[in-house]
């Protein structure tokens, strides 16, 4: 048995000393590189506003922990690339601690309190851990380069559809250049590191408390036979190793020094980015305060500190280009360039010193690095942008702060223009009269209580399309119907209700939402009710989520889940079984903004129907094209509208008789895209409440009062 | 430089609406009140001069009208003019547009405005007089229904294209300061905010009654307009059905109405 404190490594062995003057003078240096780029990375965050996202820090931290730790959000959709990243995420945090482990005992413990714990038994686990890390680290980056090279993914394809050929940033090549430096650098660290291993056993081959134990490094130790079968000597090995080590050093140095000002700094910036999501992103939008002179982002200066982080934590992955609906159909645009444009934007803008002149800090236009008006307008604020990001950048907030100032400079299409005063005339997008709103209550064979008059249960808040648009109206009372033979105790707002705002403030139109806001926040806050239900999720998702910040909470429930407990606790009985073959569309605002995915599907197997999904599902459904004001947006001519997109999907299904959704404008969107689809009379699309219907049987009275 | 732009704000219908119980007017509870569209144009006209000055152009709009005008002024304010000045006294009530234009003759000879811009007309009543009753008093050229315009502050004259029937154009070069009545199209006004509209709040709108303009209740009103109005109504529909049923049900009710007016 040897002296387990002769099994170690010796570092810097048979080194001049001169030499390791000059390996810790390029350490510093590479250190004093490398905060100097932090130093001015922060400077160009803090050029950004406040944000107020300081609160829980450390639950905030540990969640971080725990998605980094999982890589939960990095194999989404994208299994093969999430745990190549996984290996080198690990592969590279153990050899960091490695590293960190040799520098604590060798430059900090020893000098000072003469401590030595890297040797013996500790020194050969730690030696098979690093080894298997770095194998793991050299296998991930293998698949990587695999993936860039040879599987032709679209989306890392960083051709931009907003900008043409010839463009100076059409192709941004300078992206690949930048991956393919970061892989190989990477990987010829990884990989001349177990060269050296080697090298070093093959040198000491005689030695035994090294050559003896080269198992416990088995990467190297594989290598060393090798190098021996090929006839390297331990005298050759001795003279190769100081070129090998010297290269090794210095890359890994230099790799140090770049981390603030490449790719590499997703490294920081992603965590941070993790550490700072805002779980209601785009759900619950930013208010513009009182004394702010304009709304919305107008220069680099307006965003906050955490919209610049966020630029930074991109890694162009393009989750979000593939789930972007509207670059689906080929609009243009793509959430991730609108991130690399603000971020190539803000470090030409904010790295220097000195902050340039006002007129150079517009985010908007048509020069390098600005954005598109079209591109803003062309967002459906669906939000599969955010919900798939890897690393928590919130495109959606950014997109509508910037329309916020596109709105205030009257930069929209003249009909969209129209319809803001048309809202802000009547209250509704319709232009019809308040005195309105309810008419499509008329014909009931019963009376709906006016909820400002009398005491309900339940209030029910009907929107705009459930309450205007005759296709609908049909399905508003057939809820009606429903709520009233459950026995609930309901009422509507009449005349009073004004439409939510939703997609107004998702517009940018702030000023008109907040109108409406406090007007119903007033009108619900004279009223005597329990809780809030509606059909129509984008009134579910301003009530719910941002009514809040204007001081009206309420409880609030999309139809779907009071129906389910109705249906459960035998208040809606279901006197027969559908035998359809079905799909289920989620509504964005019901599940991706506010996870309401099983109440539908609970529903539809409650009616006996067999759902068969799509392909994209749940948190990854298709918008309809409706959302962020572009119902009120005709679209342009020549692409296809993504309501079309989606009815492709459906048709693949086969046998497939409807199409259920349970949002009034994912009715009217896909009944008039199922018309120029090719599926019309293959199967047809219904509101959830529809197929309610058809299962309960109402009194002959009823059904015979009933206008169709 | 002054620009002042006269401005009303009119009542559009709901599409049920009662007429009131004397028949001279709709039930106010049936209007909706904007800015007329014409002055949107107008207004616009009168910033697009302002904003491309080197000198500098004070815009000032003003509009005669009971408390609710102030909601129309505030969205001129908002769109970026300088000043608002809202005339009224309760006898004004039933003014027709000559007497309009006579307050707001003395609320210009006050303000000694360079030019002054219209609408061509207001959306409810459709006069087309208020602007040109104001050139009349103040005794100034004026130019209607422009489509156009070239002028610089400081300009003894203007070019104007005013816009004929059947799609013709005359170009006019008329001396300043003039009166101008500007046609829609004539540019594309922009849109006024409502947290632009929110801001202009904190803008103060100069409140003038008769007194102030050495009027009174002698001179305004419907007892001192030269055209009152008897009554207003709705025409009695022509006679129009819609045929329904399938075709051949369709074709013989044709086939019978015809009939009918042939007396057979």
């Amino acid at each position: 048995m040897n002296d387990p404190t002769q099994i170690t490594r010796i570092l810097f062995q048979d080194f001049d000393p001169k030499a390791i003057y000059l390996f810790y003078a390029i350490g510093y240096l590479a250190i004093a590189v490398f905060i100097y780029g932090v130093y001015v990375q922060i400077r160009k965050y803090r050029r950004g506003k406040s944000d107020g996202s300081w609160n829980e820090l450390f639950q905030r931290f540990v969640e971080m922990v725990k998605t980094m730790a999982t890589h939960r959000t990095l194999v989404r959709r994208d299994k093969s690339a999430g745990r190549a990243h996984g290996l080198i995420f690990f592969g590279f945090v153990l050899l960091f601690i490695g590293t960190a482990t040799i520098t604590l005992e060798y430059d900090i413990l020893e000098p000072l309190f003469g401590v030595k714990f890297w040797y013996g038994n500790f020194y050969l686990m730690f030696s098979l851990v690093l080894d298997l890390a770095g194998f793991g680290l050299i296998a991930g980056l293998i698949y990587m380069m695999y993936r860039r090279k040879w599987l032709n993914l679209p989306k890392l394809d960083y051709k931009r559809v907003d900008r043409q050929e010839g463009d100076p940033d059409f192709d941004r090549s300078q992206y690949r250049r930048e991956d393919w430096a970061f892989l190989w650098s990477f990987i010829l660290i990884g990989i001349t590191g177990f060269i050296l291993e080697a090298t070093r056993l093959v040198w000491l081959s005689d030695s035994p408390h090294v050559w003896d134990y080269r198992f416990w490094s088995p990467v190297g130790a594989m290598l060393a036979h090798i190098m021996q079968a090929l006839g390297l000597t331990a005298d050759g090995a001795g003279s190769f190793r100081p070129v090998l080590w010297w290269f090794h050093g210095v890359l890994s140095l230099t790799f140090i020094a770049c981390i603030p000002f490449t790719k590499i700094k997703h490294i920081f910036t992603a965590a941070t980015s993790l550490m700072f999501k805002d779980p209601l992103a785009g759900r619950r939008l930013p208010r513009v305060p009182d004394d702010q002179k304009t709304a919305g982002y107008k220069n680099i200066t307006d965003l906050t500190w955490k919209n610049l982080l966020h630029l930074d934590a991109c890694t162009k992955c393009g989750r979000c280009q593939e789930a972007c609906p509207a670059n689906a159909v080929g609009a243009p645009l793509s959430p991730r360039d609108v991130i690399l444009s603000l971020r190539e934007f803000a470090n030409k803008a904010l790295s220097s010193k000195e902050l340039p002149k006002e007129a150079e800090l517009d985010i908007h236009g048509k020069d390098v690095g600005q954005v598109f008006m079209e591109t803003l307008w062309s967002c459906r604020t669906c939000l599969a942008c955010v919900e798939i990001c890897p690393v928590a950048v919130e495109h959606v907030p950014i997109i509508v702060q910037m329309r916020r100032n596109l709105v205030e400079a009257g930069e929209m299409e003249p009909i969209l223009e129209k319809t803001l005063q048309t809202i802000h005339k009547t209250g509704n997008s319709f232009g019809e009269s308040k005195r309105k709103r309810a008419a499509w209550a008329k014909d009931l064979p019963f009376e709906i209580k006016d909820a400002r008059t009398e005491p309900v249960d339940i209030l029910w808040f009907v929107g705009d399309y459930a309450s205007f648009d005759p296709r609908n109206q049909k399905v508003t009372r057939s809820f009606a119907k429903l709520m009233h033979n459950a026995g609930i105790n309901f009422g509507l707002l009449f005349e009073a209700e004004l439409n939510s705002g939703n997609d107004l403030r998702r517009v940018g139109e702030e000023g008109l939402y907040e109108l409406l806001a406090t007007s119903n926040i007033g009108t619900l806050q004279a009223c005597d009710f329990k809780s809030i239900v509606t059909t129509d999720p984008h009134s579910f998702n301003t009530i719910r989520n941002e009514y809040p910040d204007f001081g009206g909470k309420f409880e609030i429930n999309h139809y779907t889940t009071l129906v389910k407990q109705l249906i459960e606790n035998g208040q809606i009985k279901l006197k027969k079984k559908l035998d359809y073959r079905v799909t289920f569309h989620d509504p964005c605002h019901l599940g991706r903004y506010n996870k309401g995915f099983d109440a539908p599907r609970d529903v539809i197997k409650l009616l006996g129907c067999e759902l068969v999904e799509m392909a994209r599902n749940r948190d990854n459904s298709f918008c309809c094209g409706a959302g962020g004001g572009r119902i009120w947006i005709p679209d342009p001519v020549g692409i296809e509208k993504p309501s079309a997109n989606r009815m492709r999907e459906a048709g693949q299904i086969e046998g497939l008789d409807v199409f259920i959704v349970s949002c009034p404008k994912d009715l009217t969107m896909f009944e008039d895209a199922l018309k120029t689809s090719g599926y019309e009379g293959k199967f047809i699309v219904r509101e959830l409440i529809e197929l309610i219907d058809e299962c309960v049987e109402y009194e002959v009275w009823e059904e015979a009062a009933l206008p169709e | 430089m002054k620009i002042l732009v006269a401005v009303k704000q009119v009542a559009a219908l709901e599409e049920d609406f009662e007429i009131r119980a004397d028949g001279k007017d709709v039930d106010e509870d049936f209007m909706l009140y904007d800015l007329n569209e014409w002055d949107d144009y107008s207004l616009e006209e009168a910033m697009k001069i302002k904003e491309s000055s080197d000198v500098e152009v004070e815009v000032v709009v003003v509009s005669v009208g009971p408390d609710r005008v102030d909601e129309s002024l505030r969205k001129c304010l908002a769109k970026g003019a300088d000043r608002a000045i809202r005339v009224w006294d309760d006898s004004a009530e039933g003014s027709d547009a000559i007497v309009v234009g006579r307050i707001l003759t003395e609320v210009i000879k006050k303000e000694a405005p360079d030019m002054v811009f219209a609408g061509v007309q207001s959306s409810d009543q459709a006069y087309a007089s208020t602007g040109i009753s104001i050139a009349s008093y103040l005794n100034w050229p004026h130019a209607a229904v422009v489509a156009d315009l070239q002028y610089k502050p400081g300009d003894n004259k203007a070019v104007v294209r005013r816009e004929l029937e059947g799609g013709l154009l005359q170009e006019v070069e008329i001396n300043c300061p003039a009166v101008l009545t500007i046609q829609l199209g004539i540019n594309k006004p922009r849109y006024a905010s409502l947290r632009g509209i929110k801001q202009a709040a904190t803008k103060p709108i100069e409140e003038v009654s008769l007194g102030d303009l050495s009027l009174t209740a002698n001179d305004v009103g419907a007892a001192n307009s030269m055209s009152r109005v008897r009554r207003m109504y709705v025409p009695e529909k022509g006679r129009a059905t819609m045929i329904e049923g399938t075709l051949a049900e369709q074709a013989a009710k044709i086939i019978q109405i015809i009939n009918e007016f042939k007396g057979a």
